[in-house]
């Protein structure tokens, strides 16, 4: 683009955009050309510079976006014609720079770090973390006042999109200070979770966290570190080289716009993300006061699946987890398969869990067919005599009958085979989902 | 001249070592001693070189007679060392020109009448006496055409004292080893297509032999484990030439090499009663421990029939050969190293009883505790485990009228393998038996979510375990290689699933 362009048309002196007439995110409206050159339009400019002015997930920002969409809530508060408590908020850091002109800084800032920013008026944005907004409004502000859902994330890595990773995805966390008991269990299920083609998604601290990571990372599968601060600063600086594995073969997430510090209630805030964007949350290892607890209690707000590993009575970085299958109703689990036992059975409008579907008998092939026209209803069959009955190999008996034990038309007895009592009907849709992306 | 030395080998385990037998006559009381710690067998050796010497027409010299072996700290055993006690003696008393045994090994068991008879650990010696530059080596008759396999070197055979003594005079020239291409070892009468019936079973053989798998069988009695256990080495293919000289070497130190000690090309079967000793199964005994069965395996397939009747102790000690194809024994005389890279076959019934159909009356506690002596450990190192039932009718029927045999099979095998060692080149592998789950399931080796569902459904289930999963993924790489597919379809996967066992525990 030629610097001719880049002057005409739009009066570039008033970096403040037109209030939005339109719905968000089917805005006409040209945004700035410093940004548009960096592939921002004025929802994305609105939200990182709404980002930056207010700490993420406050409410009263929330409700004033969700009511009349960023660009407008951007325009208002740069009018000053906001409520006290938001304009409390706001003060500070408006007076220190121009939120616009800081915008365009974040926005080159993002592309020179290789991220992206995703809004929610992205199609790969994880719907699932507007539930955030349900649970806020019950919260005593006081006490939190930040649940509100993110109003835009940083992500770095990640071929596919954030829905498809974060719609079979499931939350290990737990304490800094774990014990050998806790980084392995956190591994194993980890490296469960992440083989059976589920993603991992966790903080970036030492410990469980850590943990996590490695496990998923070691099964070839997806893992994502939502962290407390600019995705740009890495913190713990122990954790450098694992961040830079997770920022190529995983997703590095964060609310926090580049630059970011991590404070220390910045951790508590991003707490609600982790738990709002899996189907379910394990604790592996806390203490009585530990910040896992605070996911924890955010997933059971939330209604997802809350579990917790128990461990020994006597271990002090068990307290937290005992307690929480004590008090919480937090579900035990000791291995990967009674995670998904847990996951599997939520959330229906999300992508099924990878079982084979059943699928009507006119849908089998010949060979299928002419075998289980072979298979007896009582007494089981050996896969030899299946082979006689149906003139087919053994081979090829051996080869097909597993599928048909699968999709429920047999069964599988001693080492024989015979009909399924419960055969499946075709009433059932056969609901094909796509498989998930192979690595 | 009181004084003479003669150049003989001994072995630590597999390697052989030169040993200088050094002899001195003094005056003194009439005697032999004999120094550089001898086993029971040598210090027996003067009694036989004596009577050998006289019975061959000498005068045994009536002196004091010292013999030394060098290097005096290494333990030495056995017999092979008379022929050259004798000659050292017998030079030293200046009875046979000593210029002769210059630069030559000597090895040979010596019989009161003079006869050399043969001994063991011929062939490890001769590649000892190759390394060492020695120029000739002396064997009995019997052992030469084992000697004769180490190349570039000189060996002459002797079948009596009298005749070496002429040999040292000058007189005569003793004979080379028959070169003769000894009658090739091959287990006629064991073919894979005499099992009939048992297709299940047959096809095991052909994956355990195509991937290196580790096999059991779990079956009634009647069922045809043994038979198919035994045609296991038939299917596989023959061992190259540094495997063949391995093989061969271990047999020759535990003195079980076939008359005609030609090189053995097939791979070796051993199946020890289940009585046998730890001992006898790794290998051991007093002073340097000797080669037990999984070294006579070693290349080979190792049977063990009603597998959970062995002690335990025996069953454990398999588990680190298993891992490193090698046993080290050690012992406070000394260490040593065997090869033990060899495949398992274990077979079990499914209860002490071994009823077939309804007449068992093991109760499910003792049906559990029998089947439990196979412990965990051993059994994750056995990627294909399976049921054999009995034969019945249908399966006759099911069977080809002409199975195929174990030549046929083993062209199989051979074509499978060479699939396998060029896709894993590179990673230090050859076999999918020695593949690492974890290898398996990285980015690069993954299969297709679509191929591993069903066993992926059964671990959900939570009837098949996650080793039981990576065991499903190896055998289904070999069906892959043994239909010349690149990758398992989900076919291989789900015949790998078929072929589990149900029983086991």
């Amino acid at each position: 683009m030629t610097a001719a362009h880049r002057h005409e048309g739009v009066d570039t002196t008033d970096p403040r955009p037109r209030p939005a007439m339109s719905t968000v995110g089917s805005s006409t409206a040209d945004p700035p050309d410093a940004a548009r050159d960096l592939g921002w339009d004025e929802v994305r400019m609105a939200r990182a510079a709404l980002v930056w002015l207010v700490e993420p997930g406050h409410r009263a920002l929330g409700r004033m976006v969700r009511e009349h969409g960023p660009v407008e809530t951007l325009h208002r508060i740069l009018g000053g014609a906001v409520p006290e408590r938001l304009a409390k908020a706001v003060s500070a850091r408006l007076n220190a720079a121009d939120p616009m002109e800081r915008a365009e800084h974040l926005a080159a800032e993002t592309r020179r770090l290789g991220c992206r920013l995703v809004v929610p008026e992205d199609e790969e944005w994880p719907t699932q973390l507007e539930d955030l907004a349900r649970i806020a409004v019950d919260r005593d502000p006081r006490s939190d006042p930040h649940t509100d859902p993110p109003l835009c994330l940083w992500v770095r890595g990640g071929a596919a999109a954030l829905t498809e990773v974060m719609s079979r995805s499931v939350a290990i966390v737990g304490a800094r200070a774990a014990t050998s008991y806790g980084a392995h269990v956190a591994t194993d299920l980890a490296f469960g979770l992440a083989d059976r083609g589920w993603t991992v998604v966790s903080g970036g601290a030492y410990g469980i966290d850590g943990a996590a990571h490695r496990g998923a990372l070691s099964a070839g599968g997806v893992t994502a570190a939502v962290l407390a601060s600019g995705l740009d600063i890495v913190y713990p600086v122990g954790h450098t080289s694992l961040f830079e594995r997770i920022g190529t073969d995983g997703l590095l997430i964060s609310e926090w716009p580049p630059g970011s510090s991590p404070q220390r209630h910045r951790f508590l805030i991003r707490n609600r993300v982790i738990a709002a964007l899996c189907r379910g949350t394990v604790v592996v290892e806390a203490s009585a006061r530990s910040g896992a607890r605070n996911t924890a209690r955010h997933t059971h707000d939330l209604g997802r699946m809350l579990m917790a590993v128990p461990g020994p009575v006597t271990s002090s970085m068990s307290v937290g987890t005992n307690l929480l299958i004590r008090q919480n109703d937090a579900r035990l689990v000791t291995s990967a398969s009674e995670v998904l036992e847990e996951v599997g059975l939520i959330g229906d409008d999300l992508a099924p869990v990878p079982r084979g579907d059943d699928t009507p008998r006119d849908q089998l092939d010949s060979l299928s067919t002419r075998i289980l026209d072979a298979l007896p209803w009582g007494r089981p069959a050996s896969v030899e005599e299946l082979a006689v009955a149906s003139r087919i190999t053994p081979t090829q008996v051996r080869r097909t009958i597993p599928l048909l034990v699968m999709t429920g038309f047999a069964e599988e007895i001693g080492s024989g085979y015979r009909l399924n009592p419960q055969q499946p009907t075709s009433a059932k849709k056969s609901t094909k989902t796509s498989d998930p992306p192979d690595t | 001249m009181g004084y003479a030395r003669v150049l003989s080998i001994g072995l630590v385990g597999l390697v052989g070592r030169m040993v200088e037998v050094e002899a001195d006559l003094s005056a003194g009381l009439p005697g032999l001693t004999l120094s550089g710690l001898p086993d029971a067998a040598l210090s027996e050796a003067r009694e036989r070189v004596r009577a050998a010497t006289v019975n061959t027409g000498l005068t045994w010299p009536n002196r004091r007679i010292t013999v030394n072996l060098l290097p005096a700290s290494m333990p030495k055993h056995g017999s092979v060392f008379d022929l050259a006690l004798a000659v050292a003696v017998l030079c030293a008393a200046g009875l046979v020109p000593a210029g002769l045994v210059d630069g030559v090994a000597l090895l040979g068991e010596l019989g009161l009448d003079g006869r050399v008879r043969p001994v063991r650990g011929v062939l490890p010696a001769a590649m000892a006496a190759a390394r060492a530059g020695v120029p000739q080596l002396l064997v009995p008759v019997a052992n030469g055409r084992e000697a004769a396999l180490v190349p570039d070197l000189a060996v002459r055979t002797v079948d009596t004292l009298a005749a070496l003594l002429d040999h040292l005079r000058g007189a005569t020239d003793l004979p080379g080893p028959d070169r003769r291409d000894a009658a090739p070892d091959i287990d006629a009468g064991r073919d894979l297509a005499e099992v009939i019936g048992q297709e299940r079973g047959r096809r095991a053989v052909e994956i355990a032999a195509a991937g290196g798998h580790n096999l059991a069988l779990f079956g009634p009695p009647g069922a045809g484990k043994t038979m198919l256990a035994e045609r296991l080495p038939s299917v596989l293919p023959e061992l190259d030439d540094e495997s063949a000289l391995e093989v061969t070497a271990v047999h020759s130190v535990a003195g079980v090499l076939p008359a005609g000690g030609g090189l053995l090309r097939r791979p070796q079967y051993q199946a020890p009663h289940h009585t046998s000793t730890p001992a006898a199964i790794v290998g051991g005994g007093s002073g340097v421990p000797r080669p037990g069965a999984i070294s006579l395996a070693h290349h080979g397939v190792l049977f063990l029939d009603e597998a959970p009747e062995y002690q335990p102790a025996v069953l454990n000690a398999l588990r680190e050969p298993l891992e490193n194809g090698e046993i080290r024994l050690a012992r406070a005389i000394g260490g040593t190293r065997y090869p033990a890279r060899f495949q398992l076959v274990l077979a079990a019934n499914p209860c002490p009883c071994g009823e077939r159909g309804g007449t068992c009356l093991c109760s499910p506690t003792v049906r559990r505790r029998y089947l439990g002596r196979l412990s965990g450990p051993l059994l994750d190192r056995v990627d294909l485990q399976l049921d054999l039932l009995p034969v019945r009718a249908a399966q006759l029927l099911a069977d080809d009228l002409q199975p195929a045999t174990s030549a046929e099979v083993g062209r199989r095998v051979v074509a499978a393998r060479r699939l396998s060692t060029s896709r894993w080149a590179g990673t230090g592998h050859r076999l999918n038996a020695t593949i690492p789950g974890g290898l398996l399931r990285s980015p690069r080796w993954r299969l297709p979510r679509a191929a591993t569902c069903v066993p992926e459904r059964l671990v959900d289930c939570g009837t098949l375990s996650a080793r039981g999963y990576d065991r499903v993924l190896r055998i289904a790489w070999t069906l892959a290689d043994l239909s010349g597919r690149e990758r398992p379809d989900p076919g291989d996967v789900a015949e790998a699933v078929d072929l589990r066992t149900r029983t086991a525990p």
